[in-house]
């Protein structure tokens, strides 16, 4: 067993764990921060994004180890005093979900997409940077539309 | 219209917890003292277990429990069963072979379950799994449908020797061979539907629980339909009696058929939480989901239309081989049968259609229904065909449809169903109009010129939905009716519980089913919570699968809301001292016709429940009505997608320039959810067309078992899509609604092959149309045009 | 998953020597990549544990190897068959024949082997190159055994 401490959500947290343990696992299952999802075994579907010091990461292909010091930011982190991130309004403002199972890795994911590209993204630079992250309900359509629209109204609330 | 009522673009309730990550699936509960479950699945297609060890793994670190086939059989455990009886064209009934939870001597699949690990986590589970040693006896695979029944295949199953599982018909042979004698043209096609991998993105999961207390099971499942998970738990496995086990499906990510069945993980782990005295949790990963949840598709089919010489089908006769995979699931039986060739005519006037299909055995996974099952493949045949007519007797194929499009409703196709309403043309007319036809051929020479072969393919599809009908299902086989049930609960200050026998799992069912309920009952969505996915909670129902919820499921709210106005009238009488017949309801208030005199729904809710108006002999307190609503037919979905798309020939990369859609869904209650529903159905269809494909290797090796080797849609291969509708109501059902969840997927398919064989200029391509194949046939057509 | 590959290699050495010392359980265990013991058995076979590593899968193989059709100091065939737990099994066989040339010693080999499970799974394709790796460093192995390297 080894330590890890690191920031979640703003909270300090640490604990022993199993040197194996991944990021994931130490995020639902000692956190018990389930919003993270486990979508696939081979690091492909997304579902699982979080920030590790302001940039997405898949947690579920990084051990908790080696993230001792580190901020992460999860889905339960994004809204603040019962008001909603930009981007998690804009994914229901414009239907970008249904099942909700790759929502939470989605949003984690579109936040980067603008912190790494900017707020005015067209539509092909939205789909080229979703290939991280697979969605089987949406079709995608109504999900590149609410990144556009979480984009825009991201600047508007810096 | 009001804001929250049928017919708005009303935001979903259901949101706010999924984009917060408060959504709670199956993996993120958790029970006291939960022990964690792994299989041992078997590496091998087919072989005989000659020993099974388990002793080293039962004493490994952490091992609860290491149980096997023997345990199942010892504790009388039944096998899975399937649903559907099929009688084959002599009359015999299909040859199911026993289908145990836990492979008892045998496994027939790669994936097939041998034995699972009890331990205290997850991680112990799987190292102890590593410790079962197996000694097999290797038999040799049957893989290739094709030959599957030749003689001197091995044999799957003892009962089934030649690896048949039914050989069934449909449709009037007689008929269908005059049909053809007197056909001008006829065109004849092989065609292949591709194997797909559902692959919902949530795993499969499941917690067993029981109580030696209460002597009571509770399974926590990913379920399309918990109520026939318990029947199926409860009267044919044997678990439980069925009040005596509770079945909950929480949060369900995505399930496009493949959550339907009855699998082996979660009959062992509510089976195994009595043995071990625990609660038992399993959790899928995604090889697993690969390996052993239902797949779907894989049809080989060989089809025949007749035509006159104006192009008026006369006949159509199709052959298909239908791979059903190394078991029978719940309800595959039906999916190559009765929920294909029924869908065989189409939008089209075809006086004479004979269906032959084989259902057959393999050592692969088991084949079940997944998003359209049966109709996808029906439709696939049918639009391939008259695509193909319409070129080989060059005529205009929008015009060929429009000309062979069934125009008087009701009409009665040669098999079995009976559409009742429908306006192909219309249909047609907006599609055209919105895909700019017209100009199409400015826009292929316009590629042309950049050495880029542009291709249009038209697909006009339907479907039969909201299945269906129970005594008409009965008749064909099911072991089940496809009612639904609903219990409208009002409380005393007016709020309303709707418990619903369906299950959502992405639907959106708390938004649209509060839409129905605000529009009739006057009150705010906010006031409705719409209660579904638990036994304990809702009285039995049939579930959510085959776009049955809002045709059936909100059917039998309807119903029960019909009730629940007419007890409140009632009530309102007594406490606005008026008579019953003088009483109206409009805009969520009851009044004296003629007077001022009125009362809110929730002051006659609450005076429902007091109960002091009147006496108990004349009324009884209370405002709670439930309805069970069992339909007279199937809808018919059906609509026009076009597809145009543009192919590089020197790398075969297919790109899709725009898509139009064209649906009539009947009435819609909500369209933003309509409309997502049809893109996710498109984005599915287009996947099988261009992607994805399921392939097992000679020996029954899964080579496409990771999101390495199967080819999921991503944001980059797929366009935005245009969506138009047009409406002719359903006339069998009391909402006039049609159903959506499966179109897409349904239509998509063929759209993408017709535009990518009228981009190449010939037929043959088959699906998944990958850039590789692509660029082969591309290769083909430039030599034909060097040729000509 | 299925796989077939030939090659060959020159060896310095005489056709004798290469031949006793593809019978050498000894010279063997040291020239198959991750073998971690090999013991002879009655039957002209040998138990075997190696650990491979395909991908994103690595698993200790724990299996018989047969020598058949042995027609010494010519040709035999060597097949094998292992169990690596949940990661699958791999089986297959290869002729090896030697034959005198003028450098020493020329030995050629056909193999087919099969892979099944999670190996299947998610290192299905890189089956082709990993076998070629394994069969290169064999030989290179087996060629230092010899004495010389491989022409």
């Amino acid at each position: 067993m080894i330590s890890v401490s690191m920031t979640v959500n703003g909270k300090a947290v640490s604990a022993k764990i199993d040197p194996r343990t991944l990021l994931v696992q130490f995020l639902r299952e000692n956190l018990l921060l389930t919003g993270t999802h486990v979508g696939c075994d081979t690091s492909q579907c997304g579902a699982c994004v979080v920030h590790v010091d302001g940039k997405a990461i898949k947690s579920c292909t990084t051990l908790a180890a080696t993230c001792d010091g580190a901020s992460v930011v999860t889905i339960e982190g994004l809204a603040h005093d019962g008001v909603l991130h930009p981007m998690q309004e804009a994914f229901r403002e414009n239907h970008g979900l249904q099942c909700g199972f790759c929502t939470p890795g989605m949003i984690m994911s579109a936040i980067d997409i603008v912190n790494r590209k900017g707020h005015d993204l067209d539509e092909h630079t939205i789909r080229e940077e979703l290939e991280g992250n697979i969605c089987r309900c949406t079709g995608y359509h109504n999900i590149v539309k609410s990144v556009a629209a979480g984009a825009h109204a991201m600047a508007g609330s810096k | 219209m009001s804001a929250t009522g049928i017919g708005a673009p009303v935001r979903r309730k259901e949101d706010f917890r999924f984009i917060t990550g408060k959504g709670q699936y199956t993996d993120d509960i958790n029970r006291p003292g939960q022990t964690h479950a792994a299989f041992l699945r078997s590496p091998h297609a087919h072989a005989t277990i000659k020993k099974l060890d388990i002793s080293e793994a039962q004493k490994a670190d952490g091992v609860i429990a290491v149980l096997t086939g023997e345990d199942l059989a010892k504790d009388n455990v039944g096998g899975l069963i399937c649903g559907w009886m099929i009688h084959s064209k002599d009359g015999s009934p299909m040859k199911a072979g026993s289908h145990p939870a836990l492979a008892q001597g045998k496994v027939r699949y790669v994936g097939d379950h041998i034995a699972v690990v009890i331990a205290e986590t997850l991680a112990q589970a799987r190292d102890a799994v590593e410790k079962i040693h197996v000694d097999y006896e290797l038999l040799k695979p049957v893989i290739d449908m094709a030959h599957a029944t030749d003689s001197g295949s091995p044999v799957i199953h003892d009962v089934a020797p030649h690896n048949q599982v039914y050989d069934w018909h449909l449709g009037d042979k007689g008929a269908t061979e005059a049909a053809f004698a007197n056909a001008k043209h006829v065109t004849k096609l092989d065609i292949v539907n591709n194997r797909l991998i559902p692959n919902a993105m949530e795993p499969r999961a499941a917690i067993g629980d029981y109580d030696s207390g209460q002597d009571a099971f509770t399974l926590y499942t990913t379920s399309q339909n918990p109520h026939v998970a318990r029947l199926v738990l409860s009267a044919f496995i044997g678990i439980a009696p069925e009040h005596k086990l509770r079945v909950i499906a929480p949060d369900v990510g995505g399930g496009f058929g493949s959550k339907i069945f009855i699998y082996a993980e979660e009959t062992v782990c509510v089976w195994a939480a009595k043995k071990v005295g625990r609660p038992v949790k399993w959790t899928g990963d995604r090889t697993e989901a690969f390996l052993a949840d239902a797949h779907g598709r894989d049809h080989i089919t060989h089809a025949e239309m007749a035509m006159d010489d104006k192009g008026h089908i006369l006949g159509l006769r199709v052959k298909t081989k239908a791979n059903l995979g190394a078991y029978l699931s719940t309800f595959s039986s039906c999916v190559p049968t009765y929920l294909y060739a029924p869908l065989l005519s189409g939008q089209y006037n075809i006086p004479a259609i004979y269906v032959e299909v084989e259902g057959i055995y393999t050592n692969t996974a088991p084949v079940d229904a997944y998003r359209g099952a049966g109709r996808p493949e029906a439709t696939f045949v049918i639009e391939r065909m008259v695509e193909v007519a319409a070129r080989e007797m060059g005529q205009d194929p929008a015009a060929f449809r429009r000309k062979n499009f069934i125009k008087s409703f009701p009409h009665q196709t040669p098999v079995i169903m009976a559409y009742d309403t429908g306006n192909y043309g219309a249909s047609m007319d907006l599609a055209l109009e919105m895909a700019d036809y017209k100009n199409f051929g400015k826009r292929k020479r316009d590629s042309a010129k950049k050495g880029m072969l542009r291709g249009i393919g038209f697909s006009a599809y339907i479907e039969a939905c909201g299945i269906a009908p129970s005594a008409a299902v009965g008749s064909l086989g099911a072991g089940v009716g496809l009612w639904e049930s609903a219990e409208v609960r009002v409380n005393p200050v007016g709020t309303v519980e709707v418990l619903t026998g369906s299950h959502s799992h992405g639907q959106g069912h708390e938004t649209t089913f509060a839409q129905l309920v605000s529009d009739r009952l006057g009150i705010g969505i906010d006031q409705v919570a719409i209660v579904h996915g638990d036994t304990d909670k809702v009285q039995f129902g049939m579930g959510t699968y085959g776009s049955r919820s809002g045709a059936v499921g909100m059917s039998a709210i309807s119903k029960a809301l019909d009730k629940v106005v007419a007890k409140a009238k009632k009530v309102a009488a007594y406490a606005l001292e008026a008579s019953e017949g003088d009483i109206e309801f409009k805009d969520g208030r009851f009044s004296v016709a003629g007077t001022d005199r009125s009362l809110a729904f929730g002051e006659v809710a609450l005076q429902a429940y007091i109960a002091h108006k009147f006496s108990g002999q004349d009324l009884e307190p209370g405002l709670k009505e439930g309805a069970f609503y069992d339909p007279t037919n199937f809808t018919f979905p059906s609509g026009v997608h076009i597809c145009e798309l543009e192919i590089d020939p020197d790398t075969g990369v297919t790109r899709i320039d725009r898509w139009t859609a064209v649906d009539d869904f009947g009435n819609i209650i909500n369209p933003m959810i309509v409309e997502g529903q049809v893109h996710g159905g498109i984005a599915q269809g287009v996947g099988q067309a261009l992607l994805e494909g399921a392939h097992y290797d000679a020996n029954g090796q899964l080579v496409t078992a990771s999101y390495m080797d199967y080819c999921m849609p991503r944001a980059d291969d797929l366009p935005n899509f245009d969506i138009g509708i047009t409406t002719t109501p359903c006339t069998t059902n009391p909402l006039g609604i049609k159903g959506c969840g499966e179109a897409g997927a349904i239509a998509a398919p063929p759209a993408v092959i017709n535009a990518i064989t009228d981009a190449l200029g010939h037929e043959q391509i088959a699906m998944p149309a990958s850039p590789q194949a692509v660029w082969r046939a591309a290769q083909k057509s430039l030599h034909k045009l060097a040729a000509e | 998953m299925a796989m077939t590959m030939t090659g060959e290699a020159v060896l310095p050495a005489l056709q004798a020597d290469v031949w006793a010392k593809l019978n050498d359980p000894a010279v063997l265990k040291a020239c198959i990549p991750g073998c971690q013991s090999l013991e002879t058995t009655e039957d002209n076979g040998f138990v075997a544990v190696a650990k491979v590593k395909l991908g994103p899968v690595s698993a200790t193989f724990k299996g018989k190897v047969v020598l058949s059709d042995i027609d010494a100091p010519n040709s035999y065939k060597i097949s094998g068959e292992g169990e690596g737990g949940v990661a699958g099994f791999a089986k297959g066989g290869a002729v090896v024949r030697l034959e005198t040339v003028a450098e020493g010693t020329k030995l050629s080999y056909d193999v087919e082997a099969q892979i099944g499970g999670k190996l299947a799974q998610l290192g299905g394709r890189l089956i082709n190159g990993v076998a070629k790796k394994m069969a290169d460093e064999f030989f290179a192995n087996f060629a230092k055994e010899v004495g010389g390297t491989p022409a």
